[in-house]
């Protein structure tokens, strides 16, 4: 931009370098733009204008789209677009003919498994691929209280009592799969690169990374999954199935709606909000206060509260003193807040949490 | 605001790029698709506040430019060219909607008999006093303008694309953007000398 004429409010407004100074300011920007203002002292009011406008316009149309909700999107567009490649190209009224051919399978396939299983008991899980050499571990909560299980990608579920999970000792690369029975709050690691997906009797969850609640006993006649954070996939499971690979019709939850799988109509229908009672990880509140304690009391003190075991080098984190006031948060979340308080990582091994620390000074 | 605007037009879309896509690769797409996704997602807000029907809308108008790839030029991924096809689809797919839903919330709309600035003028002078004066102002126009002003001022589209994404002739265009700007600055400028004074104190 020449520095010798006569600016209006929108020439500056729409001159990029002066949007970036506005928005989102860099050194040379600054040293730029101020030096301009020298020049140009009688453009001041132009400029002060011309600011407002750009902060004003966007302030007032700015969106919520989150950088990880922007590359799931183009992650999708990546993936379906590869899909309709290898289905190779076809008019759309062939597809439109196909769907319906979908739907209708999926409806027969839907009654079909309604009639069978109100006869048999059908195991949960039946029917899925499990990896050769894949060691699966079953958990199953027979005690009054809830039970937490760590699986090896960091992430957590609190087993409902009287509930049952199965997932592999170590998750292959590739989707992270576990197989539910009953009820369970998941607090899933993000790695957008392996879903992870809850399979029960009649629904297939997938999400990235993200907290949820799943609802899923034999012999009720409804399987409900609810969101906490995130975004989450619901298909019932015949259909994510019969589309494999290609990309079947679910329901996409954001945080605080609902689904509910209704085993009659064979139909999985959206509430917008959920109960709030359902979107926590526990259904007792572990109240924590740590004032200014050695970190080690702390890590004692949480694995007693959730029923696991916490192993840290005692030596190293002798010197590590932590506060910290915890409520509301999940397990993952008090153990990223004293991990990080103390420069501390942690990983899931086992069934166990480890600690990896270099100590305090 | 937009890290995007850098490749907003045909000649610095890169060649390669361009070839990876017409080749039939999925990833180049994505790459594309990435490019102007924020604008696209931010203009489509304005028309429905439903996220998963504009995810939905965007994800389709992508799709349908890989499946016509074979037949595309470069000028399809232009922003004005996307915005005016993802406007058409979002217009399109909510009048078919709102036959069986309740209308959405908003704020740009295809109903041409919303009042003008001079209707709201009372509540203009009111609020000229207060903070985020000038968010108001603009809030208070008609449909039209503040489409004008959005696409002008937050999109960074020059007039003949604006004309290009409203459907409107480029001297409408001008003429409308010339009126809105008048008006703002009619009930604008009276406090401004509050603004060059804050500017230079801080």
């Amino acid at each position: 931009m020449s520095l010798h004429r006569i600016f209006t409010v929108e020439e500056l407004a729409t001159d990029e370098s002066f949007r970036r100074w506005v928005m989102a300011p860099t050194p040379e920007l600054d040293r730029y733009w101020q030096q301009w203002l020298l020049q140009n002292a009688d453009r001041a009011g132009v400029a002060a204008r011309a600011r407002e406008l750009v902060l004003a316009v966007h302030d007032l149309y700015k969106d919520d789209l989150s950088d990880e909700m922007l590359r799931h999107e183009i992650a999708e567009i990546t993936r379906i677009a590869e899909v309709r490649k290898a289905e190779g190209h076809m008019p759309f009224y062939q597809r439109a003919v196909w769907r319906a051919a979908a739907v209708l399978l999926l409806t027969g396939g839907l009654s079909w498994l309604y009639y069978t299983s109100h006869n048999t008991i059908a195991p949960s899980g039946k029917g899925q691929e499990i990896t050769m050499g894949q060691e699966m571990l079953i958990k199953t909560n027979a005690t009054e209280v809830e039970m937490t299980v760590l699986l090896s990608d960091k992430s957590v579920a609190t087993l409902a009592k009287g509930s049952s999970i199965r997932y592999p000792r170590q998750f292959a690369a590739g989707e992270r799969q576990v197989y539910l029975t009953g009820e369970a709050f998941f607090d899933v690691a993000k790695n957008p690169r392996q879903p992870f997906l809850v399979y029960t009797n009649e629904t297939v969850t997938k999400v990235l990374g993200t907290s949820f609640r799943i609802k899923a006993f034999e012999g009720d006649n409804t399987e409900m999954i609810a969101v906490k954070t995130g975004r989450v996939s619901v298909y019932a499971k015949k259909e994510y199935e019969i589309s494999r690979g290609a990309k079947p019709a679910g329901v996409i939850l954001n945080p605080n709606q609902q689904v509910v799988f209704n085993r009659k109509d064979n139909k999985l229908e959206k509430a917008v909000t959920a109960n709030p009672v359902l979107l926590a990880e526990s259904a007792v509140q572990k109240e924590q206060v740590f004032d200014d304690k050695p970190v080690a009391e702390a890590f004692d003190a949480l694995g007693k509260a959730y029923g696991i075991s916490i192993v840290y080098n005692a030596e190293t984190v002798s010197n590590c003193m932590i506060s910290a006031q915890f409520s509301e948060e999940n397990l993952k979340q008090r153990l990223n807040a004293i991990c990080q308080a103390i420069g501390a990582g942690y990983d899931m091994e086992n069934g166990r949490v480890v600690i990896s620390s270099k100590g305090c000074n | 605001m937009n890290q995007d605007e850098n490749i907003s037009n045909t000649g610095e879309l890169n060649i390669r790029l361009w070839q990876r896509f017409k080749a039939g690769d999925a990833e180049a797409l994505g790459q594309l698709a990435q490019t102007h996704y924020r604008a696209l997602y931010n203009y489509a807000t304005k028309f429905s506040s439903d996220p998963d029907f504009i995810r939905d809308s965007i994800q389709e108008l992508y799709l349908e430019l890989w499946e016509r790839r074979n037949f595309l030029s470069e000028t399809a991924f232009v922003k004005s060219y996307l915005l005016k096809a993802l406007r058409h689809k979002l217009i399109k797919e909510s009048i078919r909607l709102k036959r069986f839903h309740e209308p959405q919330v908003a704020i740009f709309d295809t109903d041409p008999s919303d009042p003008s600035i001079e209707t709201n003028i009372i509540e203009a002078e009111h609020i000229r006093f207060q903070n985020g004066r000038l968010k108001r102002i603009i809030s208070l126009l008609s449909k039209r303008q503040q489409e004008i002003i959005y696409l002008r001022f937050y999109q960074n589209l020059d007039n003949e694309d604006i004309a290009s994404v409203m459907g409107l002739g480029r001297q409408s265009v001008s003429n409308l953007l010339y009126r809105t700007l008048k008006e703002i600055k009619e009930i604008w400028a009276p406090a401004e000398f509050f603004w060059v004074l804050l500017f230079f104190l801080s």
